[in-house]
């Protein structure tokens, strides 16, 4: 790291995330105090460090599976954070998304970090549905009741106004552009 | 004075979404080495990783026409930076016989100049069936280049990408 500022990728609920550059001994705190994503004294928000990939893990039998990525101490600094590494911060109420797919008249559950890329549940959801990695790739989640699919690279937390914490998508086939 | 719609594009490259994706290596502008200045807007060339495959590039590049960014959609195809031209069909990425890749990116259509995709304005103006057919899909102001990317990154990392 040797010294050096880095750009951090910060994701609060219902904003756009944002570029904050923070030096390697800054309390990251002082770091969401500044980027204004946090007050002074603010305590009620759940602060997570990197993107969760844990549900990628969960063995295929396990039914409604929860995450344990747990919320970072943010009077810590981005060093002993490893933010170098891990680059994204999410600041959310809600502890943890719970999510339910919907396929072929089945559905399956699990409890994620809100630092879960949409990308990540898209591949849990096809592990789960045994969808094989040839076809599951024309899968994608579409958020239930609309037309939207939001980006691979979004997060649940961003996707979710607490106090709701959950969200339900369907894992619809993308259309191959025909005509 | 760069145009609104230069500036709205320079502001999305400024954007955390371009850049948290350029930081993972999933897409990017060419450096110096490969590209000593952009060509003229609304001509702008980026480029996309690709999952690895035998003898096929880590990355391909597309030269994009952004006019009216985010209004309209982009339209383009793959460069090469070695010719400086557009990219030969022989060294374009293949998919899947009668996959969504294989029809993205097909040649035989537009002479491949164009990409075979809603989010392409010369595809989605002679298609506008597919506004009905993927309304997951359509291109509206809302949309960046980032959506742009992501739709390529996807593909690229599809299991329907089969190299050259």
């Amino acid at each position: 790291m040797a010294g050096e500022a880095i750009e951090l990728f910060i994701h609060s609920q219902g904003a756009k995330p944002r570029v904050a550059v923070a030096g390697p001994h800054e309390v990251l705190r002082d770091v969401l105090v500044r980027a204004e994503v946090i007050t002074e004294g603010q305590e009620e928000l759940l602060v997570f460090v990197g993107e969760s990939e844990e549900a990628l893990n969960e063995p295929d039998e396990t039914e409604d599976g929860e995450d344990g990525h747990a919320p970072a101490d943010i009077t810590l600094t981005i060093e002993a954070l490893e933010l170098h590494r891990h680059r994204h911060v999410h600041v959310h109420k809600c502890k943890r998304v719970a999510v339910e797919v919907h396929f072929n008249g089945r559905t399956k559950r699990h409890r994620f970090s809100p630092a879960t890329t949409v990308s990540v549940v898209t591949k849990w959801a096809r592990k789960k549905f045994k969808l094989d990695a040839a076809a599951g790739a024309e899968y994608v989640l579409q958020i239930c009741d609309s037309s939207k699919q939001p980006r691979p690279s979004e997060h649940l937390g961003e996707l979710v106004e607490p106090p709701k914490c959950a969200i339900c998508f369907n894992l619809v086939k993308e259309i191959t552009p025909q005509g | 004075m760069d145009k609104p719609d230069q500036r709205l594009f320079e502001a999305d490259l400024a954007s955390a979404e371009f850049r948290a994706g350029a930081q993972k290596g999933f897409w990017g502008l060419p450096g110096t080495d490969i590209l000593a200045e952009q060509p003229e807007w609304p001509l702008r060339i980026l480029w996309a990783a690709t999952a690895p495959r035998t003898n096929a590039p880590d990355r391909f590049y597309l030269h994009l026409d952004l006019s009216d960014y985010r209004t309209a959609p982009p339209t383009g195809t793959f460069w090469d930076p070695s010719t400086n031209s557009t990219l030969e069909h022989n060294k374009r990425p293949k998919g899947k016989v009668n996959s969504r890749f294989a029809k993205v990116f097909r040649t035989d259509w537009e002479g491949g100049r164009a990409f075979y995709h809603p989010y392409d304005r010369v595809a989605a103006k002679g298609h506008p069936q597919w506004a009905t057919e993927q309304p997951g899909l359509i291109w509206d102001s809302n949309h960046t280049i980032v959506d742009y990317l992501e739709e390529m990154h996807s593909l690229f990392y599809s299991g329907d990408y089969i190299g050259l």
